[in-house]
């Protein structure tokens, strides 16, 4: 080879190693960043956050020390060691990398609406039964249950009527099936066990008088009344009775456990 | 605009989740590299194909690392001469059967301790079986990535003349011994692609090398999970998890349901089990083992990595494979057992 075609792929070659050194180090960094914002809950399971966050140390550490290292080699002329074995260009490789990391730096991850619950299984009703109970605690009184505790409560024993008439407080997003009538919305919790990628939605009917203006889909609502039995689509089961239906503003962590 | 943003949260947190996973393989893979001594690696696995495919896919319990951690590993076993089926086995066993895995499932499935153990034997009979079958393939360089078959030790290839007599045959041959005559471009390439005998690199030294060899892998396996997070994020937004689940719960189509549900969510095989739990419920207990199988053999996040160390068409082989003997294995205990 001549040193005059070899000269730009040595060239393009440093380049793809700034590159793709410099991506690790943002990658890091954008975990980081995810854990200091709090956005890091909107993408896995608090139990593995410590998995991420220590990866972030990781690749800041890895990608620093290369660029020591990189500098160094500068002063000696570089040695070509044995190339790596690689699918696609390095170059385009790194410039993946780092790409991604740029965008998701530049925009903001973004908790899942309605749509996802509907695309995800919400109307299904076999699929609000999935949860399984965690813990059992039979002497709480009914106003201090979450959404997920009323539904494992239903999961558990699921006669309507042992409800009837209890009280009801609980938060949630507003999502709007085709399968319920109007004055019917369900109030929504996206239930998370690792990542974002199996989150899965959960929700129970609530009959409300207001107008459907006033309770705008994927808002975030606490809604306060009582249960009652209700068929729906030939279905007995229980709905809350919605007395106030109150805006609250969207948690930072939206998923329930 | 709101599949938009599910699609790039999606992206984000199976990424956020996998490069934990990736990076714990990549540094298991340059420390094989640097510190481990090959030749006594070697020497370690068994010769014969059926008890080294079962070597390798118990070596998970020595290496824990999941879905994406594997494929460095793997490679790493690949080139460092590892016989075949040990390799194959372990890319295909250590996700599931290594000691976190084994232990996140039974905290999981608790009071159906035959799924933990039916996942464990069922995963060591499919990474077995295509193991074995990938030993009948004595040269394994056509399957291979030509990248990384470039790099492999030619210890599995021995010239063989017995077939044709020697006056048949072209080429360059050394004369004058006792036997067969040797051709001369075999003795060549055997000279060339010699092990050769790691230099002996000063401890000092090797902390550098680690950190220029994990760097490279990372360059690469990283671009590539991020293309596989996105084209798995992409698929689970164009196709609703709705319609999966409403192929059906009967005991083959929810097989089905669920092996497709596995291949597509491609989230890491630490934690699928308790994503599994949730279905338990709903879908027939071979459906909820097909997907505690397949998914950590095969998703779409992974698609990519694999296809660093496997040409096209033998990835395709060996996700027939693995297809074929999960729905046979779930779909007799579907129809059998339970």
């Amino acid at each position: 080879m001549n040193s005059t075609s070899s000269m730009p792929r040595l060239r393009w070659s440093k380049l793809s190693e700034w590159m793709h050194t410099f991506a690790l180090g943002l990658w890091g960094a954008l975990f980081l960043y995810y854990w200091r914002s709090g956005k890091l809950g909107l993408l896995i399971h608090p139990n593995y956050f410590g998995l991420s966050i220590g990866a972030g140390f990781v690749l800041l550490a890895i990608s620093s020390f290369n660029i020591i290292r990189m500098a160094k080699q500068q002063q000696r002329q570089t040695d070509s060691r044995e190339q790596h074995q690689t699918l696609l260009p390095p170059l385009f490789m790194s410039g993946i990398l780092l790409f991604a990391a740029v965008v998701g730096f530049l925009i903001a991850p973004k908790p899942f609406v309605s749509d996802t619950a509907i695309q995800r299984g919400l109307q299904d009703s076999a699929i609000v039964t999935r949860v399984r109970p965690q813990s059992f605690r039979v002497n709480r009184s009914s106003e201090s249950r979450s959404l997920i505790d009323w539904i494992r409560t239903l999961d558990v024993y699921p006669e309507p009527d042992a409800y009837a008439g209890q009280k009801v407080s609980v938060d949630g997003f507003v999502v709007y099936t085709n399968n319920l009538p109007q004055g019917y919305l369900t109030l929504t919790r996206f239930v998370i066990t690792c990542c974002a990628a199996d989150v899965y939605p959960v929700g129970m009917p609530v009959k409300f008088t207001q107008p459907k203006s006033e309770v705008p889909a994927d808002g975030w609502f606490k809604v306060q009344g009582k249960m009652m039995t209700e068929t729906l689509n030939g279905k007995r089961q229980a709905v809350i009775q919605a007395n106030t239906i109150e805006p609250i503003p969207e948690p930072k962590n939206p998923y329930a456990y | 605009m709101s599949q938009f943003n599910s699609g790039f949260t999606l992206f984000l947190s199976l990424i956020v989740e996998a490069i934990p996973f990736l990076l714990l393989g990549v540094l298991v893979s340059s420390v094989l590299l640097l510190f481990v001594n090959e030749q006594r690696l070697i020497a370690l696995m068994p010769k014969n194909p059926f008890l080294g495919a079962l070597a390798g896919s118990l070596l998970g319990f020595l290496f824990p690392v999941c879905e994406c951690g594997n494929v460095p590993v793997a490679r790493r076993l690949l080139l460092q001469g590892v016989s075949v089926p040990v390799a194959i086995g372990f890319l295909l066993a250590a996700p599931t059967i290594n000691p976190v895995v084994i232990w996140a499932t039974w905290t999981a499935f608790r009071d159906q301790p035959e799924i933990v153990v039916l996942r464990v034997v069922f995963s060591l009979i499919i990474s077995t079986t295509i193991a074995c079958i990938f030993s009948i393939q004595k040269d394994m360089r056509p399957f291979l990535q030509p990248a990384l078959s470039r790099w492999m030790p030619d210890v599995m290839v021995q010239p063989s003349l017995s077939d044709t007599p020697a006056l048949l045959q072209t080429g360059t041959f050394l004369l004058g011994q006792p036997g067969q005559p040797i051709a001369f471009d075999a003795v060549a390439a055997a000279a060339v692609n010699r092990p050769r005998p790691k230099p002996n690199i000063p401890w000092k030294d090797r902390l550098p090398l680690l950190l220029e060899n994990m760097v490279q892998e990372l360059r690469e396996l990283g671009g590539i999970l991020v293309l596989g997070s996105l084209l798995a994020a992409i698929i689970q937004v164009a196709v609703p998890r709705e319609w999966v689940l409403s192929i059906g719960q009967g005991p083959v189509t929810s097989v089905v349901a669920m092996l497709i549900l596995g291949g597509v969510i491609s989230i890491c095989s630490t934690v699928d089990s308790f994503f599994a739990l949730s279905f338990a419920t709903t879908f027939t207990s071979g459906a909820i083992l097909a997907f505690l199988v397949f998914g950590p053999m095969f998703d779409l996040k992974s698609l990519g990595l694999l296809l660093t160390i496997f040409r096209p068409r033998a990835m395709i082989y060996l996700v027939v494979l693995i297809v074929q003997l999960t729905l046979i294995l779930t779909l007799f205990m579907n129809l059998h057992i339970s």
